[in-house]
């Protein structure tokens, strides 16, 4: 699931991963000195980061193979800040990259050198809460398990569950459109959004969306979120809630191979059954998870299907008989039925700890992000065996099963003399596989840095232009998250370093899925 | 109108009709003319905001239709964007599924590309969302011809803009939408509609305990009636769930006041068509959509009943309740009533922070009342966005005039 957002708390030396590629400024260029002064004359000064050490803690986002020591670091407490920062910003010519909790997979908050980082760390605060109409206007730095957390009470909830949830930022969601392993019913985060307000590039200030389920005119809001921070920042945000399922229905189906549990999954979607959720791990990924968490899953088994559905008590019911019988027909070898609220979560905690698990059974590893649609499964999983093989390297497979995203995890090793340089080709090929099935290179984790040089392989160059005149009509200078999303010569001749687990991650802060 | 040319001639007087049937001809069609031009599908919502007044071009996607894609497994299509929703239903029905929208104008031959360009939904939005919702990828053509697509062919994409979004609600100012991808609903196994007497304040409180309640209803609407009006809600489910969600959702509203009987199929459907109709309305009549809170519903309700008892005109409002949308009939009068209604109805409206869009009404009006509301804070981006994706202005000049 995609983690997004910021991370205020990571010192350097909580930072694995090679060093950094980019020269790091011993001191702040001038342009950045100057914009320092005349922010600190303009913010507290406490708000200013300059220093090294502290600039340090903004280099990466949750994909450490990337780093960039931004020239400062700016945490506005307002709109009215954030516009301050980002006129001054425009002013002087200097790009900005705002920035959540930092738990992105796809560099989308990689600082720009000589730029400024705008971190809504500090813009905690919940605004309005109106139970009556199931909504909740917050700023955004506030956490999406925050959000539930304010109106669990009240039996409402927010829906997108991204599997860094706990520290993912609601602004984040906005940038990367998050979804979670939910969101094959329940959709991601822009069909959870009533409106938003809005700093321009230029420092105005807009609001897009309403109280209103329509609104006049082009749908600014849609376009905004999922645009990984290139147009605007988002400095409040009225989320949708919606009222908790009455009931909730959870198994976890063993199969004697993936195929098989493909099968099981068509069969599912055959019925008119939509699944809360659907997810899939193969052998080796079930291997790690219970090595990390001990969730209880078969380790003698190819492939494990979590099937979970909720709503109405009796919609549910019935509709959870019918997948049981449909796993069996397809030949399900075990079932196991989550029994209460607790076993649920012991089955989603050990499906959530697959990323970081991986380090269990592989020193390095690459974590891929296509979609692909779910019935060419079967197809791609075989031609990924035959390039795993050709490569000489394992994947290991944890899928969203029910909407086809997958996040194939190509294990190597570093300190094998060309591992490295064959994992990244594999994984970046696997993408790029699912775009020739018909699919995305990416489902939830982001283009960012990380796959920009593959937008190519999905988009055509008219694609592309006219996505760029849509982020000119809102930033024609490029100062906004400048080098995400859109290929160019210097981001694409540069590679991208390993994955590593982020250490908030492995201090078990954030999951991954 | 001339409904005979086939290729675009600028220089002739009046308006040309051109019916590309692919997207590379629409492209050709685009690039190879000048001059404003109007995009046009099933012609049910053309009235909607400002007038576009005489075009040089109509590009018709009547014939830019078609399914293209079916794929049931992963409950996703394309289609060309003329294709009718209900051609496009009635192929998906075969496989048991539907794209889950039922907008009022779907009878009259509303097109899958029409209803993106207007954003336009039925009761169903309720439960499986708007077109926004629903569309997961779009080719557009630009003005000078170009071809650019976004999203796909899977539910779950998030790989550069959203393009959909942007021309949703645009009402052809900004580019043609020529193909579209949806994302399906498998057809409910059931569906149970059940009717009952019920006025502003009840519907209000009746929309809010349902949305509070674990029913998951599928639609919620109101229309006002002489005697006050009329609830009617439906359940999709299986045999036994829309069972168990009927008793549930009967018992909740008898706690307010509202008895609530189930319709037999038939009177079902009648009721349905009914209830489109007098959302759509007819050309005498003045309608505004307005979308606000849903536990403003009476307090818009009444607002527009005041107005249209200022200006002595008859007033009927239909609403998706749960979702604070409602569409507001005024019909009788004077075009300076119903200019004056719509004033102080808009004002009233926007005032609560509720949207307003003018969605028919006679030319008479035209010279009274502007279409739009005020400005937007979003205006100048707007402007901006226009410039960028139609610099000469020919789409649709006039339709979101002043804002841009």
């Amino acid at each position: 699931m995609e983690d997004r957002g910021t991370v205020t708390v990571l010192t350097p030396t909580d930072q694995p991963g090679p060093a950094p590629e980019t020269p790091t400024h011993l001191s702040p260029p001038t342009a950045g000195a100057a914009l320092a002064d005349q922010l600190r004359a303009q913010l507290a000064p406490d708000r200013i980061i300059t220093d090294l050490t502290r600039l340090r803690t903004y280099e990466c986002d949750g994909i450490t193979g990337y780093r960039v020591v931004p020239a400062l670091v700016a945490l506005p407490e307002s709109t009215d800040e954030v516009a301050l920062v980002v006129a001054a910003c425009a002013r002087a010519g200097v790009p900005y990259v705002a920035r959540g909790a930092g738990t992105g997979l796809s560099g989308g908050a990689l600082p720009v050198a000589d730029g400024v980082v705008i971190s809504l760390a500090r813009m905690r605060r919940v605004l309005d809460v109106d139970l009556v109409n199931q909504r909740m206007t917050v700023e955004p730095g506030v956490t999406n398990s925050d959000i539930t957390k304010a109106v669990a009470a009240h039996d409402l909830y927010f829906a997108p569950d991204p599997s860094s949830q706990t520290v993912c930022t609601i602004g984040g969601n906005i940038a990367e459109n998050s979804g979670g392993a939910h969101c094959m019913k329940y959709g991601f985060t822009t069909n959870h959004v009533h409106a938003m307000t809005l700093v321009l590039p230029d420092a105005s200030v807009v609001t897009v969306g309403g109280d209103g389920a329509e609104q006049v005119g082009p749908d600014l809001r849609g376009a905004v979120i999922g645009s990984e921070g290139t147009l605007a920042i988002a400095t409040s945000v009225t989320v949708r809630l919606l009222r908790k399922p009455e009931a909730v229905r959870t198994l976890v189906a063993d199969f004697a191979s993936a195929e098989a549990a493909g099968e099981a999954v068509s069969g599912i979607i055959a019925a008119g059954i939509i699944p809360a959720a659907v997810e899939m791990l193969d052998a080796l990924a079930i291997e790690a998870c219970e090595a990390a968490v001990h969730a209880g899953y078969s380790l003698d088994t190819a492939a494990a299907l979590v099937v979970e559905l909720d709503g109405p008590t009796a919609e549910c019911d019935e509709g959870f008989a019918r997948v049981e019988e449909i796993c069996l027909e397809a030949g399900a070898t075990h079932l196991r039925f989550a029994a209460d609220p607790d076993e649920r979560m012991l089955i989603w905690k050990g499906r959530k700890a697959a990323f970081a698990a991986m380090g269990r059974i592989s020193p390095d590893y690459f974590v891929q992000d296509g979609v692909i649609p779910r019935t060419r499964l079967g197809e791609v999983l075989a031609r990924m065996q035959v390039m795993a093989d050709d490569a000489g390297l394992r994947v290991a497979n944890v899928f969203h099963a029910g909407d086809g995203n997958l996040h194939p995890l190509v294990l190597y090793d570093a300190a094998v003399p060309g591992e490295s340089e064959r994992g990244e080709h594999l994984s970046t090929a696997i993408a790029e596989l699912c775009v020739e099935m018909g699919g995305s290179i990416t489902g939830e984790h982001g283009v960012g840095t990380d796959k920009a040089c593959s937008m190519p392989k999905m988009f055509s160059e008219d694609d592309l232009a006219v996505m760029k005149r849509l982020r000119a009509a809102f930033d024609p200078d490029g100062i906004s998250n400048p080098g995400k999303i859109f290929p160019t010569p210097r981001l694409c001749g540069e590679r991208p370093g390993p994955y590593r687990v982020h250490p908030l991650e492995a201090a078990g802060l954030i999951e991954r899925m | 109108m001339t409904e005979s040319l086939t290729q675009p001639r600028p220089e002739t007087a009046g308006t040309g009709v051109v019916r590309p049937t692919t997207v590379a001809e629409a492209a050709q069609v685009l690039s190879g003319s000048t001059g404003s031009v109007l995009f046009r599908g099933g012609a049910t919502q053309l009235d909607w905001a400002g007038r576009v007044p005489d075009p040089d071009l109509v590009v018709d996607t009547t014939d830019l239709s078609g399914v293209l894609t079916h794929n049931p497994g992963d409950m996703t299509a394309s289609v060309r964007a003329g294709t009718t929703l209900i051609a496009l239903q009635d192929q998906l029905a075969g496989a048991g599924q539907w794209l889950a929208l039922d907008p009022p104008t779907a009878s009259a031959g509303a097109t899958v590309g029409g209803l993106l360009a207007t954003g336009d939904s039925g009761p169903s939005r309720l439960r499986y969302g708007g077109i926004r919702d629903l569309v997961i990828g779009v080719t557009i053509v630009l003005a000078d011809g170009t071809v650019a697509r976004s999203g796909g062919h899977v539910i779950k994409n998030v790989a550069g803009y959203d393009l959909a979004k942007l021309v949703h609600g645009s009402l052809g100012s900004l580019a043609l939408v020529a193909e579209v991808v949806v994302r399906l609903h498998p057809l409910p196994e059931r569906s149970v509609t059940f009717t009952g007497d019920a006025d502003a304040a009840q519907a209000t409180a009746a929309a809010l305990a349902l949305a509070a309640s674990p029913l998951e209803p599928a639609a919620v609407e109101w229309a006002s009636a002489a005697d006050a009006g009329r609830l009617l809600v439906r359940v999709d489910g299986t045999e036994a769930s829309v069972d168990a969600a009927g008793r549930s959702l009967t018992e909740l509203l008898a706690g307010l006041g509202v008895t609530l009987t189930a319709l037999s199929a038939p009177d079902a459907t009648s009721a349905w068509q009914a209830h489109a109709a007098a959302v759509v309305g007819s050309d005498d009549e003045t309608v505004v959509r307005v979308a606000g809170l849903p536990s403003d519903l009476a307090d818009l309700a009444g607002s527009a009943q005041d107005a249209a008892r200022v200006a002595d005109l008859r007033v009927v409002v239909v609403s998706s309740a749960a979702l604070g949308m409602h569409t507001v009939r005024l019909s009788g009068g004077s075009p300076t009533g119903h200019a004056q209604a719509l004033t102080q109805l808009r004002g009233r409206a926007l005032e609560r922070g509720a949207s307003v869009l003018l969605r028919r009404r006679s030319p008479e009006l035209d010279g009274l009342v502007e279409a739009l509301g005020p400005p937007p804070s979003s205006a100048d981006l707007l402007r901006r966005i226009k410039a960028e994706f139609d610099p000469t202005g020919r789409c649709a000049p006039g339709r979101f005039s002043p804002w841009f």
